[in-house]
């Protein structure tokens, strides 16, 4: 423990001034630089924050910069979103909307992002999920508006702030090497195709498999006698499949 | 007569009330009111996926959002039988020390504002800014991290990291210098604190009280070292300890835990520098949830019988010893999710340091008791 400066009975003057001694001498200092930043005039974004320059309060600026990886308002580039839902499925607090967007068939509607900055907690969770880079969180904090409907950014908005190219985030999850794939339950399959229907990534395929020979007395399952097939490297571990399928056949596992 | 301090009231620093039975200065009795920010964070917790219960941590103690995180990581890979790399473990604990030092200078500052000292305050708000600047350069927000994951934590140090933590730290340890010249040095300080709001140790103990308070009294009891978690039995550090267990004892206790904060962290950034490594463990379960996506509903993966388990941590937290009880039936959320707050044992037991002295001390007092709302009720 520090016996530094510890007091003493002494003249009562010195109570007050030796403190002030050391209050005004850090006034002296911030005369020269101060530590406050003049907001709208300057802004911690700016690269001269980021110079570790040496200043006369001695305080270490450039730890104070708004750095890329800073999570502010998304960024979403709607041209390579592939509507797999994992933003949406991740978000904490559900304040992701998939809305239809222009650009997909009939049949597969594409569906982008719509975010409530009303209730998003920037935690980033959703550009984490995202397997193809496509929502990312850039350094723009300024979302004053004056209606709460402007809080809701459609994914057009946010593909402005995409275009607007302020640095984007740059970090990614490393995927796991050894991560879990999807895998089949066979005696439950209908070969329904709902999973190969769904797939944001078309990466299921529905193989024939050999319908078996009926013993006698026994009667074979009503189905369709398809099984999906995974491309595991094309799968970006969604769950949609899993989700969609009626028989709960798939499941997450690892392929002995 | 009863007087409410609170829930409004410069003393209380967050929503909590403080009732006072007075006989002119003198207090007779006190009663601790608090409940006034309570969100239901346990509750929640039960329909969140493991992962997305951490941004519910960093709300529920504002000041050391990093050291919860922590608590409720260890106890969720507890239940989950899952386990970080290394280099995760020792930038945990990167986490957890810069968290002590933000949330001591928080407390500084309150406290000398308590007193009335308001150049203080403003040198205590600059330097925490500094530890916020650092988590905000590695984690990506001031306060709200979401850094912890389980099985690791989201992302490794930018470069150049470790060059400006080691400046910061080399500035905090100047400033500490300024601070105890301002303090210790001043004999108005040492007036107003010296031999108030005791609590010896043998009461402390049974009233539950940890953390710096119960280290003031002269009690060596820190979690770091008893019940070591993270990289802490690779680390070297002193428990700080002082044993007046008056104001001031545990001013110089707080100011000591900064001074061995620093130490671990030299000794955690040399490591870092030196031992590349993965962050997050390399084989996670896909059902943990964000940021993976969850996938089926509860009773998809009830089904298919995924491990059970339970999870108990506790931690040394700025502010005492923090419990988590995590229970995990197989689910995608936690079954039951059990916080235990120390501040909320500390303030409890306001009555065996409050009784007896008078109704100014009770800004100085209940300042040196550090208080974090948001963590009592949650
Ligand atoms: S940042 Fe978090 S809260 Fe905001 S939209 Fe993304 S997942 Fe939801
Ligand atoms: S996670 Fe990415 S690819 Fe998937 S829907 Fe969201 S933005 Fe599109
Ligand atoms: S998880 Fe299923 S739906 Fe998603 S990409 Fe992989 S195979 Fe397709």
């Amino acid at each position: 423990m520090t016996e530094e400066g510890t007091a003493t009975e002494e003249n009562p003057v010195l109570y007050v001034v030796r403190p002030m001694a050391t209050a005004a001498k850090q006034f002296a200092k911030s005369l020269v630089r101060p530590s406050t930043v003049i907001y709208p005039f300057e802004r911690l974004e700016d690269p001269a924050f980021r110079e570790e320059v040496a200043v006369a309060s001695g305080k270490p600026i450039g730890v104070g910069a708004i750095w890329d990886n800073y999570r502010g308002v998304h960024a979403l580039n709607i041209a390579t979103c592939i509507s797999c839902n994992l933003c949406a499925f991740s978000c904490p607090d559900l304040c992701i909307e998939m809305v239809t967007v222009p650009g997909g068939d009939p049949k597969h509607p594409k569906k982008c992002p719509e975010i409530d900055y009303g209730k998003c907690s920037y935690c980033g969770f959703c550009s984490d999920a995202c397997p193809e880079g496509c929502l990312t969180m850039t350094t723009r904090y300024e979302l004053a508006t004056a209606k709460r409907s402007e809080m809701v950014y459609s994914p057009e908005k946010l593909y402005e702030v995409f275009r607007t190219k302020l640095p984007m985030n740059p970090i990614r999850l490393e995927r796991p090497e050894n991560e879990d794939q999807i895998l089949l339950d066979p005696p439950l399959c209908i070969g329904c195709n709902a999973c190969a229907r769904d797939c944001p990534t078309a990466c299921i395929t529905m193989l024939d498999v050999a319908k078996p020979e009926a013993k006698a007395g026994e009667k074979l399952p009503k189905r369709i006698w398809k099984e999906p097939v995974v491309n595991d490297s094309d799968c970006v571990r969604c769950g949609t499949c899993i989700s969609v399928c009626p028989k709960e056949c798939l499941f997450w596992g690892k392929r002995p | 007569m009863w007087i409410n301090m609170g829930p409004q009231h410069p003393m209380t620093h967050g929503l909590w009330n403080l009732r006072v039975r007075i006989d002119g200065e003198l207090i007779l009795d006190v009663d601790p009111e608090m409940g006034y920010l309570h969100r239901g964070i346990e509750k929640i917790s039960e329909d969140r996926h493991y992962n997305e219960v951490i941004t519910l941590m960093d709300r529920c103690c504002y000041v050391a959002g990093m050291a919860w995180e922590h608590l409720y990581i260890l106890g969720a890979e507890q239940a989950l039988a899952i386990r970080p790399p290394e280099r995760a473990e020792y930038l945990r604990v990167l986490c957890d020390e810069f968290q002590r030092l933000g949330s001591h200078l928080m407390w500084y500052a309150a406290f000398v504002q308590d007193l009335g000292l308001m150049s203080p305050f403003l040198y205590g708000m600059r330097d925490r800014d500094l530890v916020l600047d650092l988590f905000q350069s590695y984690t990506g927000a001031r306060m709200t991290y979401e850094y912890m994951r389980v099985g690791g934590v989201r992302n490794d140090l930018p470069p150049g990291f470790t060059e400006r933590a080691r400046k910061v730290l080399d500035w905090l340890v100047d400033r500490f210098r300024e601070y105890d010249a301002l303090c210790l040095g001043s004999t108005i300080f040492r007036k107003r604190c010296d031999d108030l709001g005791v609590l010896r140790a043998n009461e402390a103990v049974a009233l539950g009280v940890t953390g710096p308070m119960l280290r003031a009294a002269g009690m060596k009891r820190d979690l770091r070292k008893d019940r070591p978690y993270a990289a802490y039995d690779r680390l070297e550090f002193d428990v700080a300890v002082a044993d007046a267990a008056d104001v001031t004892a545990r001013y110089l206790v707080r100011m000591e835990e900064m001074r061995q904060s620093v130490r671990i962290l030299h000794q955690v950034l040399d490591w870092l520098d030196r031992n590349p490594g993965p962050v997050l463990a390399d084989r996670l379960p896909r059902w943990l949830g964000a940021p993976y996506a969850p996938v089926g509903d509860e009773g998809y993966l009830l089904k298919r019988h995924y491990p059970k388990g339970l999870g108990f941590s506790s931690v040394e937290e700025p502010h005492g010893e923090a419990q988590a009880y995590v229970v995990n039936e197989g689910g995608q959320h936690p079954y039951r999710v059990k916080f235990r707050s120390p501040v909320f044992a500390n303030i409890s037991a306001a009555k065996s340091y409050l009784i007896g002295y008078r109704v100014a001390d009770i800004p100085p007092i209940m300042g040196s008791v550090d208080v974090c709302v948001g963590e009592v009720d949650r």
